[in-house]
Formats: structure tokens, sequence, C-alpha cells
């Protein structure tokens, strides 16, 4: 038995670009369909930022590897709201000079900075993003005061919270998809079918007809296909799903080519007093080095803990029994490398690969020294850097011996931040689709998604994702009538 | 320029590695009468075979070494009550017998002279230091900030990293002493392989690696020499550690250019430089480089081309802010002036 649903725009994913396209167009009289391949988990059901999280919220239990030397473990949410409703929830603007420059060098038609920025602001009021009223947690404390000791520019990162007055760093309310704009779209009029996983686009030469869906919640096999016909697809997968929907709809010009991401290294830092917050992270961000190198707190939860010591388990294991007084930090680059994104037949997930150029594992390393110098100038008394045979460090002599022994290769390489495998822009040599993000070959497949960011913004990409995914569902809207 | 607080000058001032080639300018300076010059006595530690006799005469030559402990007490003999500094100047970049002279002259000897120090009183210790405890910068557009993680580069950044430790370790034990950090410094009273540099930029052979834009931070031995005292004189904490540099870096296109120009305008022929070499090049030589001073051997050119195509370059703003320092002469006066005195020398570029 096929089930079979009709609209006029399917929008194939729910998190910052989906859920925005389709409380844009919902609101403007379209008849909008999202399906989602995740469930909808209620914020406040899960704890955040917990190995109970991953496994329900994250794609493959949390984490996925692109193929490399190093290879580089990377999450992508998997639920609806995406991203939104697993990350930090820190909120940075695109930088203006990033916009000026992805404006001229792909080209990008009507993409005034200006109007970008315009656009954050009205995210930023309906996201409530501020900063946080009250105490900041002691990871926070500890990236701030160490980066001061040091003289390096270092600043609170807003969030989409609410807070009531006053209220402390931990105590605040996500403003993620499920709680803004899926509920807008929804009251707009539009569908949503969680836990649907899309198999297939059809297509009719230039023109996507129809999708093939697996029904996930279906109790037998038989009774599980579900059909969607529509006028328009709008992909808005992330940036690995994006591409590989797109690739198995034969549409390959610049999709998957050119993934960008902001690898990081990781340490954990063992201080005298309880510093750890397991449901929150640091919403301080040393940004002396930026664009090159940024400095954050990463999710701290014991199991996590436990996974940053495996690096060098004989050595830093017996430090998981104090894990209330450890914290782990993250170095961030902004990457010369691109990688890939190919789908592989018969194969479900598509294989990534990514390849780190010289001046990225050389940042890699100096970002993790300074990093650590950070939490020894903070007072940490131990530093247990993420590296296979990394020793223990505890003074900035130890310091020298870590940084002489840092090789990439042996380092546990990961990332959050994925975009850029269908950028946009009118220069079709290096974009998938044109400067709104109707996908190159096609009259009526569009992406709106982190995949459109030609390149990694060298800051948290949410509001970036976001921005541009209200401007592109803007122009749609403006030019096909609900 | 910022407003500093300054000591007095000591009765004596004691500079190790006087006959060295930084030695030579710094206590050249600190005994005549331009604006470093000073009434005390300069005492200068002199190796017992080492050739002085280019040093002013009214330098006390002093016939030791710092890796003899004992020879360093008679650095003090008969200086009185007075106030007493000294800047540790002596260091081996270029070993010629065994890669053990990093280790015992660099670490070992900088633990022997900050022990006599202290066992002496001194009352303010200068050590110059290095970049190469730091290693280099890992994109083009960083700089090193002032306090920067160890990250040494080879046999010489261990032993210089070492004898920062050592000073701290001083410290620690009630010494005031501070450092400098000077990059790759230029200048009058260089050493002959500085003077090859010369000669293959003169010839069009200088040996650019990639394209040529890598930068690089260098000091003006002039403008070393103000910091150096600035960082004597100038009260501070002890432990602090400042970069000293030109006050901004180049790149190796425009080092190269630079001399060019200033060969011509010393009536040179200067050959267009079209020596350019893969970056892979420097790789290969870094690689050997490491390779034989594993094998405890030192060959300087494998050394120099490994270093080429690397990045350092510093930021100086602790050192304006905290010292004052403010760096008076740039790439192309200074490279003219090393030109002047090479040919003053009667030495052929």
């Amino acid at each position: 038995m096929t089930v079979h649903h009709d609209c006029d725009v399917l929008i194939v994913g729910s998190g910052a670009g989906g859920a925005t396209t389709a409380a844009v167009l919902a609101e403007a009289g379209h008849h909008v369909l999202i399906v989602e391949e995740g469930p909808w988990v209620e914020q406040g059901s899960v704890v955040p930022f917990s190995l109970d999280q991953m496994d329900q919220q994250y794609r493959s239990g949390g984490v996925t590897v692109a193929l490399g030397m190093p290879s580089i473990a990377y999450t992508e949410g998997r639920c609806a709201g995406g991203g939104t409703e697993v990350n930090s929830g820190l909120y940075w603007r695109p930088p203006e000079a990033t916009l000026d420059s992805w404006r001229i060098k792909y080209r990008i038609k009507d993409f005034s900075t200006d109007d970008v920025l315009s656009i954050c602001e009205e995210v930023e009021s309906t996201l409530s993003v501020q900063k946080v009223p009250g105490e900041h947690t002691p990871a926070s404390d500890i990236l701030r005061r160490g980066a001061d000791r040091l003289g390096w520019k270092n600043d609170e990162i807003p969030r989409w919270m609410t807070y009531r007055d006053g209220a402390g760093a931990t105590e605040g309310h996500r403003q993620s998809m499920t709680r803004t704009y899926l509920p807008r779209a929804l009251a707009a009029g539009a569908r949503i079918l969680c836990e649907h996983r899309l198999n297939k686009i059809v297509r009719s030469g230039r023109r996507a007809v129809s999708a093939e869906l697996t029904d996930m919640t279906a109790a037998t096999d038989g009774q599980n296909a579900v059909t969607i016909s529509f006028r328009d697809v709008i992909v808005c997968g992330g940036a690995i799903q994006t591409p590989a929907i797109l690739q198995r709809t034969g549409l390959r010009h610049r999709v998957g080519r050119t993934l960008a991401v902001h690898p990081t290294v990781k340490l954990a830092a063992r201080f005298d007093d309880v510093v750890n917050t397991p449901d929150d992270v640091s919403v301080f961000q040393v940004k002396e080095f930026a664009p090159n190198i940024s400095f954050g707190g990463s999710a701290s939860h014991p199991g996590l803990v436990a996974l940053a010591l495996t690096d060098n388990w004989r050595d830093f294991g017996s430090a998981v029994t104090s894990w209330p007084e450890l914290a782990i930090y993250y170095a961030a680059i902004t990457s010369e490398g691109r990688g890939l994104v190919q789908v592989v037949p018969g194969v479900r997930d598509p294989l990534v690969t990514y390849r780190l150029t010289k001046r990225d594992r050389d940042l890699l390393g100096q970002g993790l020294g300074r990093l650590a110098m950070v939490m020894l100038e903070a007072g940490a008394k131990e530093v247990y850097p993420s590296f296979k045979g990394a020793p223990v460090v505890r003074d900035r002599a130890d310091l020298a011996a870590m940084t002489t022994m840092f090789a990439v290769a042996r380092a546990s390489v990961m990332t959050v931040h994925l975009c850029s495998t269908a950028p946009m822009g009118d220069d079709d040599k290096r974009c998938a689709t044109d400067s709104h993000g109707l996908v190159r070959g096609t009259d009526n497949v569009f992406v709106n998604d982190a995949a459109l960011l030609p390149e990694a913004p060298g800051v948290n990409p949410q509001a970036s994702v976001m921005a541009i995914a209200i401007r592109n569902a803007r122009r749609y809207c403006a030019d096909r009538a609900g | 320029m910022r407003e500093v607080q300054t000591i007095d000058h000591p009765t004596a001032t004691i500079v190790t590695g006087a006959a060295g080639w930084l030695g030579t300018s710094l206590v050249t300076a600190l005994a005549g009468d331009g604006r470093h010059g000073r009434n005390g006595s300069v005492r200068g530690l002199v190796r017992s075979e080492e050739n002085a006799n280019h040093l002013p005469k009214t330098i006390e030559l002093i016939r030791g070494d710092v890796t003899n402990r004992a020879s360093l007490d008679r650095l003090f003999d008969g200086l009185g009550d007075g106030p007493i500094d000294l800047i540790h100047a002596a260091g081996v970049i270029h070993p010629t017998a065994s890669m053990n002279e990093f280790d015992a002259v660099n670490h070992v000897g900088t633990r022997n002279v900050m022990d006599a120090a202290h066992r002496h009183g001194v009352r303010r210790v200068v050590h110059v230091s290095s970049n190469s405890p730091f290693g280099s910068n890992g994109a083009r557009n960083d700089r090193f900030r002032n306090d920067e993680p160890y990250h040494p580069y080879l046999g010489y950044g261990r032993s210089k990293k070492d004898a920062e430790i050592a000073v701290l370790n001083a410290v620690g034990k009630g010494l005031n002493a501070v450092m400098v950090r000077p990059p790759w410094f230029y200048g009058p009273h260089q050493p002959a392989r500085q003077t090859t540099f010369f000669t293959m930029v003169k010839n069009g052979k200088f040996p650019i690696l990639g394209d040529g834009g890598q930068v690089r931070s260098m000091t003006y031995v002039d403008n070393l020499i103000e910091g150096i005292v600035r960082a004597e004189l100038v009260a501070t904490e002890p432990g602090r550690g400042w970069w000293i540099a030109d006050a901004e870096p180049y790149t190796v296109n425009e080092i190269v250019e630079t001399v060019g120009d200033a060969l011509r305008s010393e009536g040179f022929h200067v050959k267009p430089n079209k020596f350019r070499l893969p970056n892979v090049v420097g790789t290969v030589a870094e690689k050997i480089d490491t390779l034989t001073q594993r094998a405890g051997k030192y060959i300087t050119q494998f050394h120099v081309l490994g270093e080429m195509n690397k990045n350092i370059a510093v930021d100086i703003s602790a050192a304006r802010n905290e010292l004052g320092y403010d760096p008076q002469v740039a790439l192309v006066d200074g490279m003219r002036n090393s030109i002047r005195w090479c040919l003053e020398q009667g030495i052929e570029l």
C-alpha cells in the first residue's frame, strides 16, 4: 500500500534552512509539506548535550566520519528542527567582509550585505538573541579568565534563548526551530511528516515531479511507501544530505565538490574546583586569532569527557573519575582544504572525504598549543590534549613537549559546521545553484540550507544559514504567487 | 613614544658573548659616547682563544666560558658595591664541532650564567633569547603574540627553549631577569654567512622558495640594542620576555628586493633574481636537517634552506607598551648600513 500526498512545495528537511523556508512560504499562502527523517522531540524531554540526545536526535547516534588523513568526525542533527535542536545555540552574524567577498567571488546577485544583515536583525528578534543576564558557568569563566590574563580578545557570544530576569546561563530556554519557525509554518497551514526518509526525487527533464519516501513509523515493510507530488521541491537536508539527494536525482554540476568545514581539535582541562556543567557549553569564545583560529567550549557531559580522554587512555583514563573537575574545549580553524560528498550506489550514506592542507595542519597544532596555554593561565592543574601519545600538560615546559609531539594524523579532528556543498551564485564554474538557490539544469529544484554558503563563514553558521534561507524564500514568493 | 619608568645606569655592565656578533655591537654602543653610552664600566666575557682585537679598548675583557661555572665568578672580581647589570648575549646558532654545543652553551651555559648572577647579587639580567623556541606561524597572516606556547624548532630551538626555562627557574629563586626575543637580526659586525647573503642577492642567486610570500620579522642590530637596553633599564616585573624586531615583518620577496635596492644604491650592479625553487625543496631540506641533527650532525646550508619557507612574524606591541620600544630603522636603511660596514672592512661582496 502506498500513501500519497499532494502539495505546492515539498520541503525536504526541517532545520535552520527548511523551517525558515516553510514559515515564509506558508505565510505567503503556499501549500507546504515538510518531510523530516528524524522524530519530533520536545525540548526538555532529553538532556541537552547528552549521549541520550546523540542517540535520539543525531544521525548515526552522533558521529559520522569524513575519510582522509586524518579522518574527521562530524555530527548532523536528525530530528525536527535539525541541528538547531542540538547545537550550542550560539549566534554570530556572518561577518560583513565575508558577505562582501562571497558576493564578488561567486557573483551572487542581489546580495547586498545590508539586506542580509537586516534579515539577521529580524531573526535576532524572532529567536530572542541575547546575552546571559545572570551568572556564567565555570566553563565560561575559565575561557574568559585565561584569555584575559594573556591579553587575548574574547567575547561572550549571544544565544537564541529566553531567560527570566537575572537567570543564569543554564536556565535559558532554547528558541530552536521546533519552538519558533516550525510552529509558525504549521500555524500558517504547513504540514510536517516526521520520520519519513526521502529515497528518491523523480525527474522528467528539467522538472522534478514527485518524491518517493519511506515512512519509518509504519509497522511492516509493505505498508511504508509514500509518494508526494509537488509543483516545486526545496532541498534543505544539510550540507551532507542535500548534495547526496541531488546526486541521486542526477544533478551533479558542482554538487558535493566543495565541502567546507571548521576543523577542530580538543583538549580536556582539570581544575581544583568543580567546573563541569554537563548540560551546557561555554558562551565565551576567544577571537584573538580570528578568523584563522577560534577557541570555545565543547559539551562536557561525563560520557564526552571519557571520549576526550580515550586518545591516550593508558595515561589519561584515571582522570575520568574526577570528571566534575574537567571541562572540554576546542580550537577551530578556518580551513583552506575542501572535501567531497559522493553517493555510492546501493549504500544509504554518502562517502565523505576531506583533505586538510599544510597550513590547516599547522594551524590546528598552533591552535591546540595556544588553547592549552589559555587553560594553564586560567589555573588548570592538568591539560589532556586529544591526540594519540599526548603528554599530560602541567606547565609551560610540558607545553613544549606537547607541541613537539603533536601531529594532526594522530589527533581526534572533528567538526560540527558543515557547508558549501551546493554553493550559490551566478558564477556557474563555481556554483551548483543560481544566486537564489535554483539548481542549475532544473526549473523547480531548489536548495535552501547550509549547502548554499559558498565557504565556511569562520563563525557559528546558523545565523548565516537562516538569513540566506529567508532571503531566498522571499525571492521565491515574489516570483511565484501562493 | 610611551612614557616608561626607568632605573639608573649600573656602575658595571657585564656582557657575555662580548666578542660575538651581537656582543660586539652591544659593547661598542655601551662603551661609546652615543645614546647608549654609559659612565659605568663595561666588562665582556670572552673565550680564552677568541679574538677580541676588534672590541673597544675601554672594555674590560674577562677570559672565561659560560660552560665553565668557576670561570664566571671572575666576571665579578673587584666590582665593588654598586649595582651590576648583566646582559647574556652568548650563544651558539650554527655549531661547528657537534650538536652538543647547543645544549652545553645555550642551555647549561645560560643556567650557569643565571646562577652566577644570582650568587653575585646582580641587579637586573637581560637574557637574549630567539624566535626558535616558538617555531613558526601556521598562516602567513598570523603574528606571534608576546606570550606564546613553546614549540621549539629543532636543536637550536630546543636549547633556547631550555635556556628560557632556566631563566624562569632563576626568576623563581629571586633573580631579577627578563628576556628579549629577536628574530633573524642583521647589521654591522655581521658574520660571514650574512655577507654570503648579500653576494647571492647581488648575483641574482638567492633561492626563493615557492612564491616568496613567506613572512619574516627581522631586527636591525641597533633596534635590538635599543630593545636590550630598554629591557635592562625599564622597571618591569622579572620573568617578562618581549619580541624585539623591526616595526613590521617583511615578505621574503621584499627582503630580496630591498637588499637588491640597497646594493644598487651603494653602486653595485645587481642581477635580477630569478632563482626560484619549488616549496618542496624547503620541505626536503628541513627533513634532511632534522635527520642529520638527530644523528648529531649539523649542516648550516640545509638548516637555513629548511627554514626559508617558514613564516616567522611577530607582534612587537608589548615591547612598545611596556618598554617604550620604538624601532627607528627599517630594512632599506639597515641593509645599506650593513653593506657600507662590509665595504669599510674591506669585505668583498
